[in-house]
């Protein structure tokens, strides 16, 4: 194979290199493995002048490939066998380009293959990815069509550049599907790092250790203080003396909210079993959302999009509801057993006299008995959990204080349970917009005060370690705080860095992934298209959108029409040639070019030789330049066209 | 210009297989250049020398330089005449119209700018005396590269006289055949019959200075040019005057083709044979010159 094909060749077999390594963190890491060191074969068959392998064997190693990902994945369908099975697909097509027109053919195969990730993931990172494979494959596409290497990365960032402006329209004006494209089941159950349905020592401290985000925040006007940013989810309303979990024990709660001043705000986040964060105290569902007794808020359907939702709460507000004398009962029941935390709880209320005093009481004596809010606390595997952890470990992290304060409040009489949500979050000063991370993870208690028929926060975590509720989590521990003042000082650095990535996918998710049905009827309207995303409305879009999209290569032409006739004239029939495979180069003359297009058809060939011929003379020829004659040149050469399709099968001989 | 095509032909009869060569050898003259040609004994420098002056109805002289070659036996020499009592002048062998200098790096330095002053100046000064050489006057040299012991390399400044350096290299396999097979060469050259009247050649010559530069292919030579200049691969780029051989050459190759005005091609065609020397590269490294060629755009 010459010198001038692997010059062709290889940056085709690069370019689908750079497509297939993202798969690598999506599907078996086997299947882009072996995809990459098939191409990486090819090219160096290419290099040694091998000869194609016969098509029974490739035909043997296909059929053994995809058997054995049958065997792995179960299945050829779906998101994750479909890529699979298209992705090796590709690896055996290299095994059998010989010419120009198969080299093309995988080409466009590498161009669908590279939108393949963005069907597991849609972070900024991947369309980044994303941009890099298609510049890749463009590179390619230019050098394959014959272009000379210096100067044709430009062209391939140019072809791209003018593409831009159109795949913008597009993404902006068709009409959104509702849910993703790819609505296909899961292939596996992905771990999920989210919440479990009940809680138990150890539960949470796990998602602690998680930097993962949860969901982010944008707050309309006034943001609350961060002490009282008490995000709810989920409640735990029944115990069985080692575990909480919500057995629905309570069907109605009539709620109301009195004072209090209301904050407005929008979270985003790819909900998890249906279940979504609010802060305390939310006044109602709103769109697609419906309200739970508990005053917790859930997704009316399921599913695991990313969703947005603006919510209105009051977090200064008191939680006002009566409960009936079951729902009293129900939440005061507590298994046998913890008998000194039963003690406890009768002292405690003794110490306090009335109800709201047993909870200052009880704080008090967090704050006072020596406790020690860790990660990692001792296991507590004794018969009364509870007793274990209040009177002998006392170490312990919010799950457990919640545990405790909660069966103390209960044995002390007082109707309660356990809520599991999230406290804080972080202030992105650069996206403006809070994040809240699975470490904000957190779990306190609320009681009911029959005196004043209200569910009363009570944050025993907060009183054991204040700043877990003041500051960020990693603060309130000094394991996760990175020890020392080298840990802090690297945060300092990092930080800002960060907080612009954070930016950065949160402006993502919202304008890209997040350009939703919803949000593109809202520019319909705003760009005066339509009220809704109707088919007029659509053609409309397209169309005044494609020709604004069209102005750059408008002008591009113009550019081209401002060369004088004589370049113009030679542009428009090189660029015929470009068609058919035949490449003209800036440093080719007349004869050249004419040299160069010996395998166009006969009539087609004499005509570009008299174009050329007259064209020598015009631009070398002694005569002085005359105007009229270079344009009635450039009116012939515009009649210049190519036909016939024999040429693009011409070229690489198969080695 | 017929009579220059049935030349042509005449040599390629005589050298087979080099039909390039030939041209541009033939270009060369055409353009007034002294020819170098640079290659192994045996490929046919001096068969194509003498094929060249026979054809063009040169006189034409041969001399062999060695190290102990003197100025004096090339030029001539100042002779004392005992029956007139007087200095009289014998030409030496440079005193003609086609003179092959046959391994030219072989003979001192001395020597060496002696011929070249000579090839300068189209004159020849002894003892403050001028002789003018004959017109038109063509110097063929030939060296060989690849022998370097007891040889004296030709400066650059003194290579620019040349207006080209070419070289033959072996034939094709064919030609080589219908060498073997065909007739010997010394007889052809003998029978050779000058196709060019006297007075002729610089007609024709004049007729190639003539030939039409339009202004956009001067640019094109100048951005060749100035290529040369910002390249590293080149201890210096092409002066003027290389650029004034350039347009000479390519109007002579031009004239050849059967054109009145030169394309670029024409350019590329003699551009290596021009600049290869001038460029101080050795003479089978000519892929950086076909790589300038290939990057530079055509105006």
């Amino acid at each position: 194979m010459s010198q001038d094909n692997i010059l062709r060749c290889w940056p085709v077999l690069a370019a689908l290199g750079v497509t297939t390594v993202p798969l690598l963190l999506q599907l078996p890491v086997w299947i882009p493995l072996l995809v990459l060191v098939m191409l990486g074969l090819r090219g160096w068959m290419l290099w040694a002048g091998r000869a194609l392998p016969a098509r029974w064997l490739l035909l043997c190693v296909l059929t053994a490939a995809v058997l054995v990902l049958w065997l792995t994945t179960k299945t050829l369908v779906g998101r994750e066998g479909g890529v699979a099975l298209l992705s090796l697909l590709l690896g055996f097509k290299a095994f059998e380009s010989a010419s120009r027109r198969d080299w093309q053919v995988l080409l466009a195969l590498g161009f669908f293959l590279a939108g393949m990730p963005l069907l597991f993931d849609q972070s900024p990172l991947a369309a980044a990815w994303l941009a890099l494979s298609l510049l890749a494959l463009t590179w390619a596409m230019v050098l394959l069509a014959g272009a000379a290497p210096k100067g044709s990365l430009r062209t391939a960032i140019s072809a791209l550049l003018l593409a831009l402006p159109m795949m913008l329209v597009l993404f902006v004006v068709m009409p959104r599907l509702p849910g993703p494209l790819w609505s296909m089941p899961h292939d596996q159950k992905r771990a999920s790092t989210g919440m479990s349905d009940e809680m138990e020592p150890g539960s949470i401290s796990q998602l602690i250790q998680n930097q993962e985000p949860a969901f982010s925040v944008v707050f309309d006007g006034a943001i609350p203080p961060r002490p009282s940013l008490y995000w709810r989810m989920m409640i735990f309303d029944d115990f069985d003396g080692r575990r909480w979990q919500n057995i629905r024990g309570v069907t109605q709660e009539r709620m109301g909210l009195s004072g209090g001043d209301a904050v407005n705000y929008t979270l985003t986040l790819r909900p998890e079993k249906s279940r979504l964060p609010a802060l305390e105290y939310v006044e109602g569902p709103s769109e697609s959302t419906r309200m739970e007794p508990g005053g917790v808020l859930r997704l009316e359907k399921e599913g695991e999009e990313l969703f947005r939702y603006r919510a209105r709460s009051r977090p200064q507000a008191a939680y006002l509801t009566d409960l009936s004398l079951q729902d009293q009962q129900f939440y005061r029941r507590l298994p046998v057993g913890n008998p000194q935390t039963r003690l406890l709880a009768e002292r405690l209320r003794l110490q306090g006299g009335d109800d709201a005093g047993f909870v200052r009481a009880a704080l008090e004596y967090f704050r006072l008995g020596a406790y020690r809010y860790t990660l990692s606390p001792p296991l507590l595997d004794g018969d009364e959990p509870i007793d274990q952890f209040l009177f002998s470990t006392r170490q312990g992290f919010c799950e457990h204080y919640a545990s405790a304060m909660a069966v103390l409040a209960r044995a002390a009489g007082l109707p309660a349970r356990v809520v599991v949500g999230y406290q804080g979050g972080e202030y992105n000063p650069v996206g403006r917009f809070w994040q809240v991370r699975s470490s904000d993870a957190h779990a306190w208690v609320e009681v009911w005060l029959p005196s004043r028929q209200q569910w009363l926060r009570v944050d025993p975590t907060a009183a054991v370690a204040p700043s877990r509720v003041s500051e960020e989590v990693t603060q309130a521990i000094p394991a996760l705080a990175g020890g020392g003042a080298a840990g802090a000082a690297s945060a300092n650095w990092w930080r800002p860095v960060r907080q612009g990535w954070q930016a950065l996918s949160f402006s993502w998710q919202q304008w890209v992934v997040g350009y939703d049905a919803s949000r593109q009827q809202g520019l319909y309207q705003r760009l005066g298209l339509g009220d809704s995303v109707d088919s007029a409305a659509v053609t409309k879009g397209v169309l005044i959108g494609g020709a604004l999209a069209c102005l750059p290569l408008l002008l591009l032409w113009r550019r081209q029409k401002g060369l004088p006739p004589l370049a113009e004239g030679r542009a428009r029939i090189v660029g015929q040639l470009a068609r058919h495979g035949i490449a003209v180069r800036d440093s080719d003359g007349p004869l050249d070019i004419i040299n160069k297009s010996r395998r166009l058809p006969e009539q087609e060939f004499k005509q570009l030789k008299r174009l050329f011929k007259r064209y020598s003379a015009l631009r070398y020829g002694a005569a002085k330049p005359d105007s009229a004659q270079e344009r009635a040149w450039l009116k012939e050469a515009r009649r210049f066209s190519v036909t016939g399709k024999h040429l693009a099968r011409g070229s690489p001989p198969r080695t | 210009m017929q009579s220059l095509s049935l030349a042509y032909r005449q040599l390629n009869n005589l050298v087979l297989g080099k039909p390039r060569a030939i041209r541009l050898a033939l270009s060369c003259l055409i353009a007034k250049g002294h020819l170098l040609i640079e290659d192994l004994p045996g490929v046919g420098k001096t068969t194509l020398a003498h094929g060249l002056a026979a054809v063009l109805g040169l006189r034409y002289q041969r001399v062999q330089f060695t190290s102990d070659l003197l100025p004096a036996d090339i030029l001539g020499v100042n002779i004392y005449q005992r029956d007139t009592g007087q200095f009289h002048f014998h030409q030496g062998p440079v005193f003609t119209q086609l003179l092959l200098a046959d391994e030219i790096n072989r003979a001192s330095p001395k020597v060496q700018s002696a011929l070249l002053e000579a090839m300068e100046e189209r004159q020849v000064s002894i003892d403050g005396e001028s002789h003018a050489l004959p017109a038109p006057f063509f110097v063929i040299a030939t060296q060989n590269p690849s022998e370097q012991l007891g040889t004296f390399p030709l400066p650059e400044s003194q290579l620019d006289r040349f207006l080209m350096r070419i070289s033959l290299g072996y034939p094709p396999a064919e030609a080589e055949l219908s060498l073997l097979m065909g007739q010997d060469r010394r007889e052809l050259l003998s029978a050779m019959q000058p196709i060019l009247k006297e007075g002729e050649l610089p007609k024709l010559q004049q007729m190639a200075a003539a030939v039409t530069v339009s202004p956009a292919l001067a640019e094109y030579v100048l951005s060749l040019l100035k290529a040369t200049r910002g390249d590293k691969r080149f201890l210096a780029g092409l002066s003027p005057r290389a650029g004034l051989a350039l347009l000479a050459a390519a109007r002579a190759w031009a004239m050849l083709e059967g054109r009145d005005h030169v394309l670029p091609e024409d350019v590329k065609a003699v551009f290596s044979s021009v600049a290869g020397h001038r460029l101080g590269l050795a003479g089978d490294a000519q892929s950086e010159l076909a790589s300038l060629l290939e990057h530079v755009a055509i105006p």
